[in-house]
């Protein structure tokens, strides 16, 4: 055994002061109150673990988390795990080899994670920690340093949110589902029945649009999954592969760039089906898109839907919601361009989307503040 | 006739299908309609465009539309606020603005406008202040050119 490895006691004796440590004794003393002072100050709980995994020093915060004194623990001469990990939170016991703080000492510096402990009192709280080696100057491992966080306001946090964010979709769900409703009982008998179909489909698009954004939390939505889900003929059914050619990487959309291009898509998609290249079995549609980087550092989603295959093109005479949507609110609403070409061989629509995970261009440097 | 007849409204909405239905109410009102999405165009309409009216959107994405509403006072031009949440969305400083709950509707939104062109809805700021010589007081029609009190832009 090398001369440098030095075992960290864990006898109630080291936790008396070393007589060197007394008032009186300068230097060593002045240190020793001013790590007292952060340690007992620190509002993390830190442990001192010997090459036994037994506790061998604890701060004020880590008695109070666990309910244990340093001299209980001391006393015990056992594993910290077993003072303070026991059991599991199902109530089975918890051996220290299953343990991912104890087991063994970390191979590297901050190891960190989760667990559940159990407090004097029996409750268990969840913990997050960090485990650090502490070496001699041999480099041998001896001991390990333990930060431990009481994290039971996280978790309920965490679990509020889950619960708001299941309200938020249901509700979003339900709110649609319920104008679709009240249009059906409101127009039953009234408008005809193509213009119900409509706006049925609209509601639909608008739904699946809705879904997208569900799976990942409203944060933001992929690219390929947007463009995916518009163009299948319905909820439960994929893209029809002999109709449509999709070609492009999957991009991370804001959730209002997410909701207005899949409305777009939906007009074009309707547009086709009713007059262009979806009209006819043999009508192929192409969508096309990439992403280039802009100067000021942001990406650019440029996009092209191409129809071929369809009757011969020609120009609408009044321009509807799927073209104002598309040509005039699609652009203002990103600050992109898009347009819509009526070529006797098929429709095109290109679409260029200036991609913002967060914000919006030009809003970053005016903050809204009370008038004075 | 009616008395937004001809109006020019700054229409600041910044989702597509929303700014579709305001923007077609207000035409229906017979307003010239200039719509703007984003905080930076609509500062900029109101910078260097001439309104009867404004209708501010409080989310604007995630920004608030309140430096619009802060260079429309400087100008004196009327504006309501639209926001699902009612008073309580606004910030306490805008408070007083008046408020158009959304969803939409045609009805209460002509109502607010008119109101404030004949200054009965509260335009600004606390009780006790007199509102200076706005728009609002102009008759239709009349030249701007005699504003009493322009307010220099401060941004």
């Amino acid at each position: 055994m090398p001369h440098t490895r030095q075992p960290l006691q864990s006898v109630p004796a080291a936790n008396t002061p070393l007589v060197s440590l007394r008032p009186g004794a300068g230097q060593l003393f002045e240190t020793e109150r001013r790590l007292n002072a952060v340690l007992n100050n620190a509002s993390v709980s830190i442990f001192l673990m010997d090459d036994r995994q037994h506790c061998i020093y604890m701060n004020r915060a880590a008695e109070q988390l666990t309910g244990w004194t340093l001299n209980e623990v001391l006393e015990r001469d056992c594993p910290l795990h077993d003072i303070v990990h026991h059991t599991y939170p199902d109530g089975r016991p918890f051996p220290l080899a299953e343990c991912a703080i104890d087991r063994a000492f970390p191979e590297n510096n901050q190891e960190r994670g989760e667990e559940v402990f159990v407090h004097k009192d029996g409750h268990f709280y969840p913990v997050g920690f960090t485990a650090s080696p502490i070496r001699d100057d041999a480099a041998n491992i001896i001991g390990t340093i333990i930060e431990v966080r009481d994290i039971s306001e996280e978790k309920a946090a965490a679990e509020r949110q889950r619960l708001l964010i299941n309200e938020l979709n249901h509700r979003v769900k339900n709110t649609l589902a319920t104008v679709q409703s009240i249009a059906a009982q409101t127009f039953r008998g009234q408008t005809d029945q193509a213009a119900r179909a409509v706006f049925d489909a609209r509601m639909a698009a608008l739904s699946t649009a809705h879904n997208v954004l569900v799976e990942d939390n409203w944060e933001s939505a992929s690219l390929r999954s947007v463009v995916e889900r518009a163009l299948a003929p319905h909820l439960l059914a994929e893209v029809d592969v002999n109709r449509f050619v999709l070609n492009g990487p999957d991009a991370r959309l804001h959730p209002k760039v997410a909701v207005t291009l899949a409305m777009a898509l939906h007009e074009l998609m309707t547009n086709a089906a009713k007059y262009g290249a979806l009209s006819v079995p043999e009508g192929r549609v192409a969508v096309t898109w990439s992403l280039q980087a802009l100067d000021d550092g942001r990406e650019q989603l440029d996009l092209a839907w191409e129809e071929r295959g369809g009757p011969p093109v020609t120009p609408p005479t009044r321009r509807g919601f799927g073209s104002r949507l598309i040509e005039r609110q699609l652009p203002m609403e990103f600050d992109g361009n898009a347009a819509i070409t009526y070529a006797p061989n098929g429709v095109v629509c290109r679409l260029e989307i200036p991609l913002t995970q967060l914000g919006w261009v030009g809003q970053e440097t005016l903050e809204g503040h009370p008038a004075r | 006739m009616s008395l937004l007849e001809g109006r020019r409204v700054l229409l600041v909405e910044d989702e597509s299908l929303v700014a579709m239905l305001a923007e077609d109410m207000l035409l229906d009102l017979g307003c010239e309609v200039v719509v703007a999405m984003r905080l930076d165009k609509a500062v900029d309409h109101v910078r260097t465009g001439k309104f009867d009216l404004a209708v501010l959107d409080v989310n604007l994405g995630d920004a608030r539309s309140y430096p619009v509403a802060d260079l429309l006072l400087e100008r004196c031009t009327p504006f309501l606020f639209a926001t699902g949440y009612g008073t309580q969305g606004l910030e306490e400083a805008y408070r007083s603005a008046p408020v158009l709950q959304k969803p939409y509707q045609a009805a209460p939104l002509a109502h607010l406008l008119t109101q404030l062109l004949t200054c009965e809805a509260p335009m600004w700021g606390r009780a006790d202040e007199k509102a200076a010589a706005c728009a609002c007081h102009r008759p239709k029609g009349e030249p701007s050119g005699a504003e009493p009190f322009q307010a220099d832009p401060v941004r």
